[in-house]
């Protein structure tokens, strides 16, 4: 017995003279991982994010706003936006993809800024793509988690509260005007500045476009402090076409370089210009240029018929006879994704002119450069379409002359057609207008009592994991479907 | 330790030598019970050595022995008898022992009487894995074990299983036991499984191990029994021991081989055959809307169908049916044993050929195993275990979503189109431009043909486990054990979706490596049975161990095929590569001591420290090991009392225990940044990696049981009743609690979750009859564990799972519920319950209402009855199983229905008599529009959306399994060179006795993990027939 407690003490001494967990700290460190890495290299990355994947730009821009917005249609019982059919899925999925990428990185980026003491003109940028983020997402969904957002880490907020719009629009208007002011004239982001380049002149440009963009946006719910606004962007906006924002694509060689738009139409052949969209392209030089013959890729003018909005397969048994977008020329895989063009600038002006508020020029003549821009960008974005003349916009404008009696009207369809492409601008500013006059669709399964959806729901998830916050948004701002208005539509 | 292994090798070749030359006196013959009933398996033993044979089934034996030797002749519940070998003829009589000599192998193979044990252990004997075998062998043991839940899956027979032992302990973390082989942890991870999004199972750990190789497996079920594994044991402990040579005479030569089939079983499938391909009660002409049946009725006319070509608008024959065909699976094993005086040793090398029943897909299986034991003077004993397994697996079928998923396009296709018409060219699914064959307009569904041929998942897995294990007796009451152990496997994995896919049509594949190492490694110190005073008797031992696991894959993937289907990573315009490195460690201390009082009052403690190298960090302030303990009784009151003749054993056990474990992931105590791509126009891209917010005071978490339990037999052993109650609870459990997507993450790691399980396991056998022609057995084995999820949070939260592609349910923990609850859409509902309607162009359509808890998918009982019989050289099995009070969401019912396929969806009268929806429109008035054909698909189609319609009780009741077998009479295989030799019939799966989900299996998950209840496009689960043969030379 002796023995076997001597034996006992002695491997107990041996035993608390082990350091069991020599070496656990290092072997815990990941090899493969940084713990944290400079701005320069994460900024590329948070602006392809903002470009956004297939995913969301498939289904919240393409399957709902595109055909929504009868810039296309589809037969395609997925295509759930051309009859307004609820597919939950479809429907947040911007917001599904925005905040767990771009959200959360430009949150990450901000506050490493904010830690290393950076005033200067990458905070200034970052803020700006911030907005512009963020305004994607209330445009679309209404009020939304913004002022706690993809703060996980950096606060351990895991369920931020959803903010008014009122108060989000409030924040991006001083946010700008916050950046753009400390924009410098150079950044050290250089070639991680995907849209410009590190060209600060064109970011304070955008900067003062996108305030320009977003005053207007309140124009119906608040005319006088879009006025306000507004009228403080639009001296220093854009100035010509190359100033649009924009980002490059490449052809590869992940997704993750590619345009999310291109990717969907090289995996999805269902999209056709719809039949609302082709007919005011009549005789427009644009119509050859966007749509192409789906059977045989021809763009003689008298092949471009679009396809009615609501169309099923009962009632066009063969879609092939109708053009689709043009696959030589806008489809690509490689083209630029367009967040606000310099057009867009000069016929918010012209709305601005046309509505009395103070701005330099008629709104004739920010009309007419709006509708020469628009047309004119299409060869700089899309290296394969056909320059299009001064002779022909000029042709064009003499053709269908400004008419101030319906001012709102042409202006707010001529903004349609600039923003192909750019669904999520066209939707908004088409709830916002009310122009062009769009005929509703009404297939037995909308959900929307054959109205055109004013916004897209919420994921419904968000009731189990942020209930709280999401019942408490759902109660200010109406039940979460697709007729809630939200609040700058109101 | 080179040359030391090497000088173990030699000795261990030199006895493979010594086993063929041994010569001796052979004695032989019957050992019976005291009513001179044949014992067969009883145990005939060498005194001193590890010579031993096994009584055949009529109690015969023979064996090599020298005269003068003792022969020890045991059988399990019998006093063991010793006998000089005086002559060549023995006949011995056993007497029953009520003191029960019964030995368990227990936690780090440690081998003690069953009256010591203070908590539930079930042993189950190989050949019942082996003999009706399943291609995972762990699935053999569905229904056999009370507290142990094996369910099935529909992955087909490359398929992963999943194994829980008294409930899920763990909210998110796994929950699968611990598998030890020989002594050995191995890894149990899925090498690939299908999620919301798709994807093909590629098995896990256990399926590599060959079930004919399988001696037997005892599982750990509670706390108590497996504290000394450590933290890895809080969800229990498998152990599998494979066969080795001890008991072989001279050399011995073992081959069995079995046959399997493999057929979808229609008779589950049941739907509508009256209204064929169409929308809108229209005939859809020269349309490939293929998977909608809302067509008028099928009139035998002509009709232009999707292809162009026209066919008779009729039904068709199964799309089911055609599609899979008659899956075969043939497993042979060679296996030569030889035993000397000290040593024994045991080569096998086993085949397993499968084609599934989807088309292509196929699994190809080489084990070789060795087993040697080595006695070295009286003092030392050396055990080495080797397996090495080659396993090819090619055309592994998608599942879930509908993308390269042919489970998907079969399943839906308008009874008026025949999937025959849909093969192409080749019957490959493509056309002649070798692009896919397209069925239907959307390019996300594939023509099934096309997926299973041209698709690509496929593997080439390599896997080594070897370990060895030495005792050393220092002195008669002391010794010292060691073993050393290790799992390795490297697996390649080819995935591609090829050239001219509707989604892709570029195509694109993937080349990926994982190699996985881990190494275990123990010594302690120990004494055994020990005489401390009178009447108190002291085993007990020390040790310490570690446990290493290292793990890196690479991968390169390129899309957009320059040459079409040249399956080279160089052949793609756009490549892309990823890494992945990790490493974790745990070490450990630990001890146990068991006193016994009186042969009949047995105590037993036990401690373990664990370290943990996943929650190691510098300036860490939290611990980042912990120490557990456990206790537990054992009174055999048969001993201790007189009890009178009827009961023949009672023991009665409890035992309290507590278990640690550390984070499952290393780095997941701080926040890392990674570059990811190729970078973007001269631009680098870098982002935070992983959707978790990580926790860097992370501690371990614990696991608390109570259990307390009977083993009472009954008249001379003819009936046995155990029954264990058991409560545990997780306290600390790391978690990661949902965050919303809004806050960038997906979840946030904390120490927070708090889940309990209570529950009883009962197991009654009885021997029915027993002459000497005929025996009859049978067996009850009963399962309940009730589940409650105590705490997520610190708001209690809920933990939201996985989720189905239909996205309008997900398996979420939600405080206050049982474990899993499938928390989806449901309808909105008036007071009295009645469904409520709205009016949506002139037809109610049921309101969309609030997620909410439609039920769990976690079956909490299990039932298994089985029985056996032996009539003279036939014997018969049979066993029943069942599971009850759990849910699942149908995802292929809820496409049914949508579709047009579901019987629900036809009226009484039919579509043409229009449908009335049962319930109530918003103000309360009942429905009295009838909605008419053509918008009854609108209907359906909103309810889709409506998840509660599609979960439904996943009760059911099944054979599980069937053999009837034959050994054929020793005297009938004289002057052969066959000394056994048994042939069964056996079959699994083969129907149901209720079943209460429609038109499917109720066990079809699609992957093994923690969301169990959700159904979404799997394989169906087949029915096996086959034949096994053994044959001993």
């Amino acid at each position: 017995m002796k023995k076997i407690l001597l034996t006992f003490f002695a491997l107990s001494l041996v035993l608390s003279s082990c350091e069991f967990d020599k070496g656990f700290e290092e072997m815990n460190v990941n090899p493969s991982k940084a713990s944290q890495l400079d701005v320069a290299n994460k900024f590329a990355s948070v602006v392809l994010q903002t470009s956004g994947g297939r995913y969301e730009n498939w289904r919240a821009s393409l399957i709902y706003q595109s055909v929504m917005i009868q810039h296309f249609s589809a037969v395609a019982g997925y295509w759930s936006g051309d009859k307004y059919y609820r597919n939950d899925a479809y429907a947040t999925s911007l917001w599904d993809r925005y905040y767990p990428s771009a959200v959360k990185e430009i949150e990450d980026i901000r506050a490493q800024l904010t830690a290393e003491g950076n005033t200067g003109s990458e905070m200034g940028m970052t803020r700006i793509l911030r907005v512009f983020i963020y305004s994607r997402l209330t445009d679309l969904h209404g009020d939304v988690p913004y002022s706690e957002a993809g703060q996980g880490y950096i606060n351990g907020i895991l369920k931020p509260k959803y903010d008014a719009q009122k108060d989000i629009y409030m924040d991006f208007l001083k946010e700008l005007e916050e950046a753009v002011a400390q924009i410098g004239a150079s950044t050290t982001l250089g070639v991680s500045d995907l849209v410009f380049q590190g060209d600060t002149a064109k970011w304070k440009a955008w900067g003062n476009s996108m305030m320009l963009r977003l005053a207007m946006r309140l124009s119906k719910v608040d005319a006088a402090t879009a006025q306000a606004w507004a009228e403080k962007a639009a001296p220093n906006t854009m100035t010509s076409n190359d100033h649009i924002a924009m980002i490059a694509h490449t052809d590869g060689p992940e997704g993750i370089n590619k345009n999310g738009h291109g990717e969907v139409f090289d995996a999805d052949s269902n999209p056709r210009m719809s039949k609302t969209f082709v007919d005011w392209l009549k005789d427009d030089p644009r119509l050859p240029i966007l749509a192409a013959r789906r059977s045989d890729g021809s763009t003689a003018i008298a092949d471009l018929i679009g396809m009615p909005n609501g169309s099923t397969g009962v009632t066009v048994p063969d879609t092939s006879i109708y053009a689709e977008p043009n696959r030589n020329v806008i489809t690509g895989r490689a083209v630029p994704m367009v967040l606000q063009t310099y057009a867009e600038v000069r016929l918010l002006k012209a709305e601005m002119a046309q509505r009395g508020w103070s701005v330099t020029g008629s709104a004739q003549a920010h009309y007419d450069a709006g509708v020469k821009a628009a047309m004119q960008m299409l060869s700089g974005i899309y290296p394969n379409a056909a320059a299009i003349t001064d002779d022909e916009v000029t042709a064009y404008l003499a053709a269908k002359p400004y008419d101030a009696s319906k001012g709102l009207q042409m202006i707010g369809e001529q903004y349609w057609a600039a923003t192909l492409l750019n669904e999520y601008e066209a939707f908004s500013n088409w709830r916002r207008t009310g122009f062009p006059v769009l005929t509703p669709t009404n297939d037995p399964g909308n959900v929307t009592g054959g109205t055109i959806p004013r916004r897209l729901i919420y994921p419904t998830g968000e009731g189990s994991t942020n209930k709280e916050n999401y019942d408490a948004a759902n109660a200010r701002q109406g039940e979460n479907n697709f007729t809630t208005r939200v609040w700058w539509d109101k | 330790m080179k040359t030391k292994f090497l000088r173990i090798l030699s000795s261990f070749l030199l006895m493979v030598a010594f086993g063929f030359t041994v010569q001796a006196q052979s004695i032989s013959g019957t050992v019976t019970d005291e009513n001179g009933v044949p014992l067969p398996g009883a145990t005939v033993l060498v005194q001193g050595t590890q010579n031993g044979v096994s009584t055949d089934f009529d109690g015969n034996y023979l064996i090599n022995a020298s005269s003068g030797d003792v022969l020890v002749f045991s059988f399990v519940g019998y006093t063991s008898q010793s006998l000089v070998a005086s002559s060549v003829t023995l006949n011995v009589s056993l007497s029953p022992d009520n003191a029960l000599a019964e030995v368990v192998v227990t936690a780090l193979g440690v081998k003690r009487n069953v009256k010591a044990v203070g908590y539930s252990i079930t042993q189950v004997d190989g050949s019942e894995l082996s003999s009706n075998k399943t291609s995972n062998a762990i699935n053999a043991l569905q229904g056999k074990v009370a507290g142990v839940m094996v369910t099935g899956s529909a992955m087909g027979a490359k398929g992963s299983s999943r194994v829980v032992i008294r409930g899920s302990s763990s909210l998110t973390g796994d929950n699968q036991p611990l598998y030890v082989i020989d002594g050995i942890t191995i890894n149990n991870s899925n090498l690939g499984s299908a999620g919301m999004w798709g994807g093909a199972d590629y098995g896990d750990g256990i399926s590599s191990i060959n079930p004919d190789e399988i001696e037997s497996v005892t599982v750990l079920k509670g706390g108590a029994a497996a504290a000394l594994y450590g933290s890895r044991a809080s969800n229990g402990v498998i152990i599998i021991n494979t066969k080795t040579g001890a008991g072989a005479e001279g050399v011995g030569v073992e081959f069995n081989s079995t046959t399997q089939f493999d057929m979808v079983n229609l008779s589950l499938r049941d739907t509508q055959e009256i209204y064929g391909q169409g929308r809108d009660f229209s005939k859809l002409s020269d349309n490939i809307d293929n998977y909608q049946a809302w067509g008028p009725r099928m009139d035998g006319s002509m009709i232009t169908q999707w292809d162009g070509v026209s066919r008779k608008y009729s039904l068709q024959p199964s799309a089911l049916e055609a599609y899979y065909r008659t899956g075969e699976t043939y497993t042979n094993t060679v296996a030569v044993s030889t035993s000397g005086k000290n040593s024994n040793t045991r080569f096998s090398m086993s085949n397993m050929a499968n084609t599934d029943i989807v088309p292509n897909s196929s699994l190809n299986r080489n084990s070789f195993g060795i087993n040697n034991s080595n006695k070295y003077g009286d003092k030392i004993t050396v055990d080495i275990n080797m397996k090495y397994v080659i396993e090819g697996q090619e055309g592994n079928p998608q599942m879930s979503d509908a993308p390269g998923n042919g489970n998907f396009s079969a399943n839906l296709f308008a009874p008026s189109l025949n999937v025959m018409d849909m093969m192409g060219e080749g019957g490959l699914g493509r056309n002649a431009d070798l692009t896919e064959f397209r069925i239907s307009d959307s390019s996300y569904s594939q023509n099934p043909w096309f997926a299973a041929y041209n698709f690509i998942n496929s593997s080439d897995k390599e896997r080594f486990i070897g370990a060895i294990n030495a005792r050393w007796d220092v002195a008669d009451f002391l010794y010292l054990r060691g073993r050393i152990g290790g799992d390795r496997y490297t697996n390649s994995k080819q995935n591609s979706t090829p050239w001219g896919t509707a989604f892709q049509p570029k195509g694109s594949m993937s080349e990926s490596e994982q190699t996985y190492r881990q190494y275990d490694a123990d010594m302690f110190i120990g004494t055994d049975n020990l005489q401390v005073i009178d009447d108190v008797s002291l085993t007990a031992f020390a040790g310490i161990g570690t446990n290493n696991q290292q793990y890196e894959a690479y991968s390169v993937s390129g899309s957009d095929f320059i040459v079409p289907f040249l399956l080279n990573v160089g052949n793609t315009k756009n490549q892309g590569h990823g890494y992945s490195i990790w490493e974790k460690q745990i070490n450990s201390a630990y001890g146990s001591a068991e006193l016994g009082f009186d042969d009949w009052a047995y105590l037993t403690v036990t401690a373990r420290n664990d370290w943990f190298s996943t929650l190691s960090q510098k300036d860490k302030v939290a611990p980042n090991n912990d120490l557990y303990t456990s206790a537990s009784l054992s009174l055999v009151l048969s001993d201790a009392l007189d009890l009178g003749e009827t009961i023949s054993f009672l023991k009665l056990r409890g035992g309290i225990s507590q278990v640690a474990g550390g984070a499952s992931d290393p780095y997941a105590l701080s926040l890392s940044y990674g570059i990811y791509g190729q970078g973007h126009l001269g631009a680098s891209l870098g982002n935070i990696s992983g959707g978790t917010i990580p926790n860097s005071e992370i501690t371990p978490f614990e696991k608390n049981e109570t259990e307390f339990g009977m083993d009472l037999r009954l008249f001379d052993n003819k009936l046995s009743i155990d029954a264990t109650y058991y409560d545990n609870e997780t306290l600390g459990d790391i978690v990661g609690v949902s965050a919303s997507a809004t806050s960038g993450y997906g979840s946030a790691l904390a120490n927070l979750g708090n889940i309990s399980n209570k529950g009883i396991e009962l197991l009654i056998k009885g021997t029915l009859i027993q002459t000497e022609d005929f025996a009859w057995n049978a067996s009850i084995n009963y399962t309940n564990n009730t589940s409650k999820v105590v705490a997520t949070n610190d708001a209690g939260g809920n933990i939201s799972m996985d989720e189905p592609r239909s996205r309008n349910i997900t398996v979420t923990h939600i405080v206050g519920e049982k474990y899993g609850a499938l928390y989806g859409s449901s309808f909105v509902r008036d007071a009295s319950g009645s469904i409520v309607h709205e009016m949506v162009n002139g037809i109610p359509l049921p309101k969309i209402g609030d997620r909410k808890i439609l039920g769990f998918g976690v079956a909490p009982t299990q039932l298994g009855i089985g029985t056996s019989f032996r009539y003279k050289d036939f014997n018969g099995s049979l066993l029943f199983e069942g599971k009850s009070g759990g849910q699942v969401y149908s995802g292929t019912n809820a496409y049914l229905k949508r579709n047009g396929h579901h019987k629900i969806t036809v009226p009484a009268g039919g579509r043409e008599a229009g449908f009335v929806p049962t319930g109530v429109m918003a103000d309360g008035s009942k429905i009295t529009t009838s909605i008419p054909a053509a918008q009854q698909e609108d209907y359906w189609r909103r309810s889709y959306s409506i998840a509660e319609q599609d979960v439904v009780d996943a009760d059911y009741m099944r054979l599980r399994s069937l053999s009837i077998g034959y050994n054929i009479p020793s005297d009938k295989l004289e002057g052969t060179f066959i000394s056994k030799a048994s042939i069964s019939l056996i079959g699994r799966n083969l129907f149901f006795l209720s079943n209460s989900v429609d038109n499917l299996d109720p066990e079809s998950a699609y992957n093994a993990g923690n969301s169990a209840g959700l159904e979404y496009f799997a394989l169906p689960v087949p029915r096996t027939i086959g034949l096994n043969v053994n044959l001993k030379f």
